[in-house]
């Protein structure tokens, strides 16, 4: 999304709807890019659903972002949690306070200046579901931010809400003066005054306000590529989804979104989740697994050999 | 970001100025199912009024697009007038008038094979064997379901889902698997003598075991 900035890679693994396959995309997705030789740490961001250790096969830890987020602990790097992968690490989101799970602004923007400071090739962030600003706030500082979801109308209606919020928030960031930041907001009411439906609304509104704003905001579009990746696929249509709703990104926002790929189907996901272990390690050439090392490959490119650490120039 | 509305043709079908026809045919049909009625991609985004508006876009670009004579038309006014707004409302207009309209070209309902989806295909080793699932997703990669190759190869389809899920036991002869997996690759354009070869040789193998299990029972 933005210029890589000095740091671990970040990825945000985001979607919306609960139950569309993002924990086991996350799992898969980073025992894959470990194999290829990238220290990785992947990070829980469901505190008020932890279960990315139990894909990964590894008890509940005793350590997790919670303590962070309770000012317990400080330092990311004891929160690491080894996996069975040799250079793949996992930062759990167990034991989280029931009473006030999400951590407030200013600790999420700690939290992700601690990301990004760790030792590490990649950071994979697998988001909780909704749209809560704390998933939004690592959706948007990630360098990648990729959106799940599967050819199912409750899906791809949440996945457009993510969308979205994802949008004016990061739209809203880009401006410069107070009174185009205010008029976004209102946008983001979907029932607002002004009558301000699409972005396309918004832009002749901001336009007629401030054209410089509008400039910005245009080049504010172009430099947001969200990544679209598709689960459950039953047939080619289904693949086909992923192309339509990336034309649509692009007539409705006037994004130019990237299909990441797709992941069909697949009776060994099942068999995978219940055995606790990650489907990449317990069928390594079904379909789906071919599917997730594709999806693993494209997300590397451009990260630089393994080894020698990511690739800082941007 | 402009509105659709406001694109060239080119834009609207999300095509380069190089497109070729079939490209043209390829893209239009796609746009048409994204934004069909109760189209999935849609889905809670856009109105049908909307979706309407860009479907009666889309078939205007379509139109000037898919045949020749009146493209040529279409690419001089993109490229004689570099006058922003004048050329842009111009382009909105069938560029026919000084001529016949052209008969429009029929939609020739083209076998979907060698339409491979961009980006997703030749990600496997080319020269590596086919088994049933690297033809699955094959096949799939290029957008095209079972029932459509039944259709194209005469195939029976409960066959061709056999060949794809390794049901060795409930396919024919070799002879005949060997035509089904031929006709099936060169529908999609894969390497059919090497589809043909590795997937029967895995037939034979399977096969061989079989009844090697066979005769353990007897003795």
């Amino acid at each position: 999304m933005g210029p890589v900035p000095d740091g671990a890679r970040m990825i945000a693994i985001g979607g919306g709807k609960g139950g569309v396959g993002k924990t086991f995309l996350a799992a898969n997705v980073a025992v894959c890019i470990a194999r290829a030789g990238y220290e990785v740490v992947v990070v829980d961001g469901d505190l008020e659903g932890a279960n990315l250790h139990t894909c990964l096969g590894i008890p509940p830890p005793p350590r997790s972002l919670a303590d962070f987020v309770a000012n317990r602990e400080e330092d990311l790097v004891k929160l690491l949690v080894e996996t069975r992968e040799p250079n793949l690490r996992l930062i759990a989101a167990t034991h989280a306070n029931l009473a006030s799970a999400q951590p407030g602004h200013f600790q999420r923007v700690r939290l992700v200046s601690r990301l990004r400071q760790l030792p590490v090739d990649l950071v994979l962030i697998d988001l909780g579901a909704g749209t809560h600003p704390a998933v939004m706030d690592y959706f948007l500082v990630s360098d990648d931010g990729v959106i799940v979801f599967s050819p199912e109308p409750t899906s791809i209606e949440n996945a457009y809400a993510f969308l979205r919020a994802a949008f004016y928030r990061r739209m809203r960031l880009g401006m410069m003066t107070h009174s185009v930041r205010a008029l976004i907001t209102q946008a983001m009411d979907q029932h607002n005054e002004r009558g301000i439906r699409t972005p396309a609304d918004l832009l002749r509104e901001i336009e007629t306000l401030d054209p410089g704003e509008g400039v910005r905001f245009v080049s504010t579009v172009r430099s947001f590529r969200p990544r679209l990746l598709v689960n459950e696929v039953r047939t080619a249509e289904e693949i086909k989804l992923g192309f339509s709703v990336r034309s649509v990104c692009r007539s409705y926002f006037g994004l130019d979104a990237e299909y990441l790929g797709y992941v069909n189907h697949d009776p060994g996901v099942r068999r995978s989740v219940v055995a606790r272990r990650p489907l990449v390690d317990v069928q390594p050439d079904c379909d789906a697994s071919v599917y997730l090392q594709r999806v693993a490959h494209k997300l590397i490119q451009g990260l630089g050999a393994p080894g020698v650490g990511p690739e800082l120039s941007g | 970001m402009r509105s659709l509305v406001d694109e060239t043709h080119y834009e609207v079908l999300e095509l380069g100025r190089e497109a070729s026809g079939e490209e043209v045919e390829r893209a239009y049909r796609m746009a048409q199912s994204t934004y069909a009625p109760e189209s999935l991609a849609t889905y809670s985004l856009l109105g049908e009024d909307d979706a309407a508006v860009l479907r009666e876009r889309l078939e205007l670009a379509y139109e000037v697009l898919s045949d020749p004579a009146s493209r040529q038309r279409y690419d001089e006014v993109l490229d004689g007038h570099d006058d922003g707004g004048a050329a842009q409302e111009r382009s909105l207009q069938l560029p026919s008038l000084e001529s016949e309209p052209p008969a429009p070209e029929p939609l020739r309902l083209r076998a979907p094979a060698a339409l491979p989806i961009e980006g997703f295909t030749d990600e496997e080793e080319p020269d590596a064997p086919y088994d049933g699932a690297r033809l699955r997703r094959a096949r799939l990669a290029r957008g095209v379901e079972v029932d459509q190759i039944a259709e194209i190869t005469k195939v029976n389809p409960s066959y061709l889902h056999f060949i794809e899920e390794e049901r060795f036991d409930d396919l024919p002869a070799s002879v005949y698997v060997r035509g089904f997996v031929t006709a099936y690759a060169r529908c999609l354009g894969l390497d059919a003598a090497l589809a043909a070869s590795s997937y029967l040789e895995r037939l034979r193998q399977h096969r061989s075991e079989a009844e090697e299990t066979r005769s353990w029972g007897r003795g």
